[in-house]
């Protein structure tokens, strides 16, 4: 297992441009939220513009990056003399290379949801999601420190929540985008935990500091950080067993399927762990090959299965993520970042054909859908393509980034290789079962049975077209708007892999200082994984067209049983809901119970012995205070009945106590 | 010489039937009439004694014991008078309206 090369580090220019980069977006989110109700179709080209604007900037930085010079540009965020928190922004290969990927990719689909989400009353709501969405990407990849990545990767992850749960009076939606935020914290938190554990190292949070760091901790402590940020990756990247939220996802509108959940944020996660590779130990990379190749294989089954086009394709993006992890696994970075270019393309390329499909048909369900090519001729072609060039057929881009890994996996085991084979069969297959079922064949979408066939070709480009029903209930070819942007990550999703053919001296290496140079095809590879892509087809058209048993009859209920379990997906959300949720929900239900019982009956007994005390108070005030009361009045009153008797009246006895008086007084104080 | 017990003996007698007079008469008037007894008896004793020490201003005293019953029989005929006409009695019981 190799890591890449620890070279001296490249000139470092400041490039104030890269400030551009995810500024454009963030101010066409600022400015669309802002006047977004005026501005109505105004937004989405706002959008189009500031990604166009970005990607330009991107492209412009090329020939410097190419120079192997690293810009940057850097600023003291918390304390100007610790150097800690110098904060920045910078290019090198690596970062370049996802930059070409995100910004380009990013405007061909908002190009592509103008039209897409021409009927939706919250049109300019999605072209803001969309740009603050790019802006946080872009600023991820080019962040030099953990601080602004970990930034940049919530402020992803919230965009990927509002996106998924755009349609949120859809309950589905908003459950699926809980879930995705939910489960994706699970790994942020994993993350945050590495990151803590860096800060407390010097210059452990700068990016181009990282060799220096692996090489001063001890190998216990590198081990726990780099799974702790796989754990991080893990989650965003939606491996096992944190792949649940992933095909939930689907709920969102297609446009951010293809952008966000099979190009750009779920390969952020590998993104990361290419990044930090320095701190990957031995043992780490173990478990990340591990994961992956669970991922990869247990994905890829489950693909085989599900009838909804969407699903596939997610489980199709978890497969492919899976084989990336596990290429890094391996110590191939070169070989998974340019799996993940490739793959950014074609996927995009699947889902804006489905969603095209998807847009005329109104229909999701692969029972009901079929013998699309002849209504949606562009579309079909285009899907074609990519699945050719996601199977790995030579000369297409997959092809290339495919036999990159294989050949990785084969300078490091055998059996890994054959596993990897086994998984690009179902590769091909799977995506191919799709194809057939949804493009060939007889018509099962009920419009098309009994309409005429429209002429193929797209429409003009009228804004707002959406033209699709407008012809009496026909399917149709979607507008130019989404066909064009289709188009051109088509040629994309097949030539990209030419880059890093051998004929044009592996640019793509070069930039990411990859050594290890292949000066040509090796043969023996090439033939497994075109085998393998055979098997995979032939397998999709028996099995899935031809509807021809291949299992003996013996294995047969076995087939059957295993196949039930792959399309309810192994049962993993029913497990996670028995044996995590429900227990959680029941202690906090529990502890709602203590709450009301104990702390609020403590309340209220504090309130009652308040009460209480008033009362005894009252009755002592009852009993005590009021009797003497009365008492010292019934004295004076029965004083005064007595004296009162003294007061008879007659003047004779007033008359006699006079006397009476004087007598004694005489006789008392006689000398 | 005087004969001082004799003297006494007539002022002290006088005294006791105003004593007596006023525990028992009935009649206002009558009772007024017990306080002159006393008054007098009170005076008596004054100018005898007066006459034993030679003492004159006992005789002036004497007539304001004179002077002071006149007025005060003046202020008690005219209570009784006043009791007479809205009472229209002029027994001493009967005027028990203070009682209380």
């Amino acid at each position: 297992m190799s890591h890449p090369a620890m070279i001296a580090a490249p000139p470092t220019l400041t490039a104030p441009e890269l400030l551009l980069i995810p500024g454009l977006p963030l101010a066409a989110f600022a400015a669309i939220l802002l006047s977004g109700r005026l501005a109505g179709r105004a937004a989405a080209w706002l959008a189009v513009a500031a990604l166009a604007g970005a990607c330009g900037v991107s492209l412009g930085l090329g020939p410097a990056v190419f120079g192997g010079s690293r810009l940057s540009i850097g600023w003291a965020w918390l304390s100007a003399a610790d150097p800690r928190w110098a904060v920045g922004l910078a290019v090198d290969g690596l970062s370049w290379i996802m930059l070409l990927v995100v910004t380009a990719i990013g405007t061909m689909i908002a190009c592509y949801s103008i039209g897409y989400m021409h009927d939706d009353k919250h049109f300019p709501r999605f072209f803001a999601y969309l740009s603050l969405f790019c802006a946080s990407m872009l600023g991820l990849v080019l962040a030099d420190h953990f601080l602004l990545l970990y930034a940049c990767w919530e402020l992803v992850g919230l965009c990927s929540y509002l996106l998924i749960s755009f349609w949120f009076e859809k309950p589905a939606a908003a459950a699926a985008g809980r879930k995705a935020f939910l489960t994706t914290r699970i790994g942020d938190t994993g993350l945050l935990l590495g990151i803590l554990l860096l800060a407390g190292v010097p210059g452990g949070l700068v990016f181009s500091q990282l060799p220096e760091v692996a090489r001063r901790l001890p190998e216990s402590t590198v081990t726990l950080i780099s799974l702790l940020i796989f754990l991080g990756a893990a989650g965003k990247s939606a491996q096992v067993p944190l792949h649940v939220w992933l095909p939930d996802a689907m709920e969102g509108p297609t446009p951010v399927s293809a952008l966000i959940h099979a190009a750009t944020m779920v390969a952020a996660g590998v993104y990361l762990v290419a990044r930090t590779l320095p701190l990957f130990t031995p043992d780490s990379l173990q478990v990340v090959l591990a994961v992956g190749l669970t991922t990869h294989l247990l994905a890829g089954t489950v693909a085989l299965t599900q009838t909804d086009i969407k699903r596939v394709l997610a489980y199709s993006t978890l497969s492919q993520l899976g084989l990336m992890m596990a290429a890094l696994g391996i110590g191939a970075r070169s070989a998974a970042v340019f799996h993940l270019v490739t793959h950014a393309c074609f996927k995009a390329v699947l889902f804006l054909a489905a969603g095209s499909v998807i847009h005329a048909t109104h229909e999701q369900d692969l029972s009901r859908l079929g013998g699309l090519r002849r209504a949606m001729p562009w579309t079909a072609a285009l899907f074609l393509l990519a699945s050719l060039s996601m199977g790995g057929t030579f000369l297409l881009s997959g092809f290339w980034s495919k036999d990159a890994i294989l050949l990785a996996a084969a300078a490091s085991s055998p059996w890994l290789l054959w596993v990897l084979l086994l998984g690009a069969a179902m590769t091909a297959g799977y995506i191919f079962r799709l194809y057939l079922l949804c493009f060939e064949g007889e018509p099962r979408h009920h419009e098309e049975r009994h309409a005429h066939v429209r002429p193929p070709g797209p429409h003009p480009a009228m804004a707002g077209a959406g033209g699709l029903e407008a012809h009496g209930g026909r399917t149709g070819e979607s507008p130019a708007i989404m066909v064009l942007p289709m188009a051109v990550l088509g040629i994309g999703a097949a030539l990209v892999g030419l880059v890093e053919s051998p004929w044009l001296g592996h640019p793509f290496l070069r930039l990411l200082n990859d050594p290890h140079v292949h000066e040509h095809i090796d043969a023996g590879v090439a033939v497994l994984s075109t085998g393998s892509l055979a098997v995979g087809i032939w397998l999709a058209w028996v099995v899935g067209v031809r509807r021809r048993k291949v299992l003996p009859e013996a294995l047969r209920p076995l087939g059957r049983r295993l196949y039930q379990l792959a399309a309810n997906t192994y049962y993993v959300d029913e497990c996670y809901g028995r044996f995590i949720i429900r227990p959680f929900l029941s202690v906090a239900e529990r502890l709602f119970a203590f709450d009301q019982r104990v702390i609020d009956a403590a309340v209220n007994g504090v309130g009652r012995l308040g009460t209480t005390i008033g009362a005894l108070k009252e009755r002592f005030d009852q009993l005590v205070v009021d009797r003497l009361v009365n008492a010292t009045a019934e004295t004076a009153r029965g004083l005064g009945l007595f004296l009162r008797r003294l007061q008879t009246g007659v003047v004779h006895q007033y008359l006699l106590v006079v006397i009476v008086a004087v007598v004694v007084l005489s006789l008392a104080l006689r000398r | 010489m005087i004969p001082v017990q004799p003297l006494l003996l007539l002022s002290h007698a006088l005294f006791s039937l105003g004593v007596y007079g006023i525990l028992t008469r009935r009649n206002a008037v009558g009772l007024l009439l017990a306080v002159e007894l006393i008054l007098n008896a009170a005076a008596l004793n004054f100018v005898l004694f007066g006459r034993v020490f030679a003492h004159v201003q006992a005789q002036a005293f004497a007539l304001f014991i004179i002077a002071l019953a006149a007025c005060e029989a003046v202020v008690g005929l005219a209570i009784v008078l006043s009791l007479s006409r809205y009472a229209k009695t002029v027994l001493a019981d009967h005027a028990d309206a203070l009682k209380g």
